[in-house]
């Protein structure tokens, strides 16, 4: 697919990983044995990203998102497999693929520890080769909407870990990269500082056309970012698809709650359950698959008097916990 | 080339600024480690006076000589392989600052040595310029145009050499991820053995330091400073071998390092 971004094919990561003995002698068997143990870690992964999508990539820790990632940045050889960023394969031209991506570990920075801000931006404008008018151009639009100017001049080592973050992100897309990657961009972050970085992925995402992919412990970023999300756990590919296909396919129950005009005797009603019930107030839920929304409260004011109602979407959270926890997609 | 030497000064640059805000801990920092190294100096010179000032007929300042050249070398070591330095790279490997470094489209190698340079190292090399300089002045060697040459020559041999330890030692911490002690036997035991002359060591040490090429470092380039006859009869090109040791060494060791860069990509940490 001449479209894509991204074209990932079969790809497997393999480690091998040192067996540890437990118990008596351990120490000494540790020392003298040398057995070991196939970890992988990505195993058989496939994927296509288009140009300008934003990319949600979860799964529980340790399912194998940051080795993917580490691939897609050419940190890593896969142990087998395909994989093509740009035209190009990353681990086989580092400096022409890192050229063109901006990356940003949650936990890492980029930036010199001792150095104020500034001076970090300045030196990676003389890395990464970016023309002044351009660089200016971009680092007042980023200082403005992340709110940068407070702390410009503060070594990094002073800087919270929200204001860190802002700049680190700043840092990876004043050379205007077509792809970026963060791994958990929000991660320790609070609900006002989470909110400006989502923001900002968003802006560039929609203003620039920069592809996005992310990884994240935190749903909610996922579900006010992303429109696709890829699953993983264990090594495996377990999902790829839109949100709404995800609540479809694995919580399809919606929930419809509503507020009587008075109090009825039975609020029963064809193609939904009543959940809770008390007095005037009630709670259906329903299928996506037997009834829509409009149909069902249509039913219902054809027969009640109904004050308010409001309709819940099952929560991506819930979902996807219980993908991992039941193994829904392990077959 | 031209971009990558403005980038490596840069980054060199901006170090120092950083540690000049910190004056004061610049000043405590450089002079305990110039103290270091002048006690270092000082407990053998100490000992040898109880043995009639010298060490197989060399003098006492014959032998400052050969430790002031050491000194130099190494604490210049220091601070231009700061970055190489095991105790320095092998958490930077652990932490993940050098995946930050590999996501940066320039060269990895000029990335590192331009990532750790310390001040207060100078105080050290300070000191070892002092005595080095004090010895030539003593000595009294006669200065020719090649001599003048040959020094600094040898000198960059040496940092050569010991920045190849340090490169060497740092790449075996991607097998290994904690720094590995035995690099340690030739960075400071290859170190303290090339104070002395050579030739008071017993035949067999003599021949690992033949192997392991430590006597052409120092031993013979001081030799050929002080116009001293070789009493160990090697061929007359023995003391231009300084950086031919120097600098293939380095090559070799960056040879590795970029073999340890390749087990790193595929394995990670």
């Amino acid at each position: 697919m001449n479209s894509s971004i991204i074209t990932v094919s079969n790809l497997n990561k393999h480690f091998k990983v040192r067996k540890h003995h437990r118990g008596r002698m351990a120490g000494l068997r540790n020392f003298f044995t040398h057995e070991y143990r196939l970890v992988r870690a990505v195993d058989g992964v496939s994927f296509q990203i288009a140009p300008g999508e934003l990319v949600g990539y979860i799964g529980p820790n340790g399912a194998g998102k940051s080795t993917t990632l580490k691939m897609l940045t050419g940190l890593l050889v896969p142990t087998s497999g395909e994989m093509h960023v740009d035209g190009r394969v990353p681990w086989k031209e580092r400096q022409a693929h890192v050229a063109g991506l901006g990356a940003v570990f949650g936990q890492r920075t980029t930036l010199w520890w001792d150095l104020p801000v500034i001076e970090s931006l300045d030196l990676l404008q003389h890395i990464y080769k970016i023309p002044e008018a351009r660089f200016r151009q971009n680092l007042d639009e980023f200082r403005e909407i992340l709110e940068l100017d407070p702390f410009l001049d503060t070594p990094v080592r002073s800087l919270s870990l929200g204001q860190r973050m802002r700049a680190d992100i700043c840092a990876a897309l004043l050379h205007d990269p077509k792809l970026l990657f963060l791994d958990e961009p929000t991660i320790g972050l609070d609900v006002v500082a989470k909110e400006r970085i989502r923001q900002f992925i968003l802006h560039i995402n929609r203003e620039r056309d920069t592809t996005v992919i992310l990884t994240t412990h935190d749903l909610s970023d996922v579900e006010k970012l992303c429109e696709r999300v890829l699953i993983i756990d264990h090594g495996k590919l377990l999902f790829d698809g839109t949100l709404e296909a995800l609540r479809e396919r694995f919580n399809g129950r919606r929930e419809l709650v509503v507020d009587f005009a008075e109090a009825y005797e039975s609020v029963g009603i064809d193609g939904a359950q009543v959940v809770a019930w008390d007095g005037k107030h009630a709670t259906y839920q329903f299928e996506r698959k037997t009834i829509t929304a409009s149909e069902l409260i249509g039913r219902l004011s054809a027969r009640y008097q109904i004050h308010d109602l409001e309709v819940r979407e099952p929560e991506i959270e819930a979902t996807v916990r219980r993908i991992y926890e039941e193994r829904l997609l392990e077959s | 080339m031209q971009w990558h030497l403005d980038l490596y000064r840069r980054l060199l640059a901006v170090q120092l600024r950083s540690q000049l805000q910190y004056r004061a801990s610049f000043t405590l920092d450089a002079i305990p480690s110039a103290l270091v190294s002048a006690v270092e100096f000082a407990a053998p010179m100490l000992v040898l006076q109880r043995f009639g000032n010298n060490i197989g007929g060399w003098t006492l300042v014959e032998l400052a000589l050969l430790y002031g050249m050491i000194d130099v070398a190494y604490a210049l070591t220091d601070l231009f392989f700061g970055g190489f330095d095991p105790d320095y790279f092998a958490p930077m490997v652990q932490r993940g600052t050098l995946d930050q470094l590999l996501l940066r489209p320039t060269n990895i190698t000029l990335q590192i040595l331009g990532s750790e340079f310390r001040l207060r190292r100078f105080g050290r090399i300070a000191q070892g310029g002092i005595i080095l300089v004090v010895a030539l002045a003593l000595v009294g060697v006669r200065w020719t145009p090649a001599k003048i040459i040959y020094l600094p020559i040898v000198l960059l041999g040496q940092v050569a050499f010991f920045g190849s330890l340090f490169i060497i030692g740092s790449t075996t911490t991607f097998w290994t991820v904690q720094r590995v002690e035995i690099i340690n036997v030739f960075t400071s035991g290859g170190r303290v053995a090339m104070y002395y002359p050579m030739h008071i060591y017993t035949k067999w040490v003599r021949r690992i330091f033949t192997i392991v090429p430590v006597i052409f470092l120092n031993y013979y380039p001081a030799l050929y400073l002080l116009d001293k006859s070789d009493p160990l009869n090697m061929p007359a090109l023995a003391p231009f071998l300084a950086p031919v040791v120097g600098f293939g060494l380095l090559a070799a060791a960056l040879g590795f390092w970029k073999f340890g860069l390749r087990h790193y990509a595929s394995t990670g940490t």
